[in-house]
């Protein structure tokens, strides 16, 4: 299972549609930093709208592909966290200190634009 | 078949009801309660006679008794009238029915059997009545529940979350959720926690905001931490505990002038002269 990635302008947007298992979290941080590296994008959104539980492992995996990224010079951005989801985050100790974040997609790109003019 | 008390309790009907509501009416006029008028209480107790005889007739069918206890407490009688009643209707049917035994044997079987009748009745009285107040505090503790954390959308992408009265991890937890579910809501992008009303502030309160606030972070909200007044300043200071991650001002007013800076707003005065 592959998680689509989508270039638009200088950015790259991925929705995370699935609940995302070990496997293809892993696929979807090489997925994404070969996308990143191919088209010198500056800026990554990635939604998580529709995701309805994130454990311990992916968290991880989402904050270390934010770092990877911003070695890559991309900076990312997540986007809809769904309240549900920060509870269990919280819970389990993991705030994700260096990742920022935004209410949904519209107000993430505002995000990135704001921090790659700025 | 009906035990004898069965039958002696239809025999003697008519007398055991006068005697008991000759007594009821004493103990009202000993202890006269001031909400209960006269007029009502002699009707009541007339269909209370009624209800009691025809549950220990019908054998346990327990409606008419359930409506009639359910009515009683509606109308905010107090309980004790209920077991007082219950109470004498005990006494004057041992007194009317003693008279029948003929040795003391025969006597304490009496007593035993009325006692087997009567006591499910008041068994069932406190049963119901512990159970509506159980309901009622039930019903207060949600309504308490829906008051206790409200998130005010003040402005666009301002939203201003009150709190009033000590913390628990329960209302934490509330806290927390109506928090999140209302950024989302509203599309907030800055939420100020106001503590103006929390008396006390220790760590647990401290490490629950402090949670409250990490979450709002994760779905893409700012918090500010406002209405801290300088005996929390030191306490929290003095309790080692670090609120750095997110901005504290000390009252709602400057919380606010943060926020439209941090959603590069400001407000501005209106010229009065060029609205001409």
């Amino acid at each position: 299972m592959r998680i689509p990635i989508l270039k638009l302008h200088d950015y790259l947007l991925i929705s995370i549609q699935v609940e995302l298992d070990d496997q293809t979290a892993i696929q979807f941080q090489q997925d994404l930093l070969e996308k990143i590296h191919e088209t010198g994008v500056k800026g990554v959104v990635i939604d998580l709208t529709s995701v309805d539980m994130i454990d311990s492992y992916i968290a991880k995996i989402l904050s270390d592909v934010v770092r990877m990224s911003s070695l890559l010079g991309a900076k990312v951005v997540l986007t809809g966290i769904r309240p549900a989801v920060a509870i269990t985050l919280i819970d389990l100790g993991i705030t994700l200190k260096d990742v920022p974040t935004a209410l949904d997609l519209e107000k993430g790109l505002e995000k990135l634009q704001q921090e790659l003019e700025g | 078949m009906d035990s004898p008390v069965i039958a002696h309790l239809k025999e003697h009907k008519d007398k055991i009801v006068e005697l008991w509501m000759k007594k009821m009416d004493e103990a009202a006029a000993e202890a006269p309660q001031s909400n209960i008028n006269y007029k009502a209480l002699i009707t009541t107790n007339e269909t209370f006679a009624e209800v009691i005889y025809n549950y220990i007739l019908n054998d346990g069918s327990s409606r008419n008794l359930n409506e009639f206890i359910g009515r009683i407490l509606q109308f905010g009688w107090p309980l004790s009238y209920l077991t007082h009643g219950i109470q004498v209707f005990r006494r004057v049917v041992i007194e009317v029915i003693g008279g029948k035994a003929e040795n003391t044997k025969e006597l304490l079987q009496l007593y035993q059997q009325t006692d087997a009748i009567i006591d499910p009745i008041s068994n069932k009285l406190i049963h119901d009545a512990a159970e509506q107040w159980e309901n009622t505090v039930y019903l207060q503790k949600n309504a308490l529940m829906e008051l206790s954390a409200p998130l005010i959308p003040v402005m666009e992408k301002i939203s201003v979350m009150p709190l009033i009265g000590t913390i628990d991890t329960e209302r934490a937890k509330l806290i927390m959720e109506n928090l999140l579910e209302g950024v989302i809501e509203h599309r907030s992008e800055v939420v100020l926690i106001d503590i103006t009303g929390v008396p006390i502030v220790d760590t647990m309160v401290a490490h629950h905001i402090i949670q409250a606030a990490e979450a709002v972070r994760l779905v893409g909200a700012k918090c500010i931490l406002v209405g801290i007044r300088p005996e929390i300043a030191q306490t929290i200071v003095n309790l080692g505990i670090t609120l750095s991650d997110f901005p504290t001002r000390s009252t709602l007013k400057e919380g606010i002038e943060t926020a439209l800076k941090m959603t590069k707003r400001e407000i501005v005065f209106i010229d009065q002269e060029g609205s001409d």
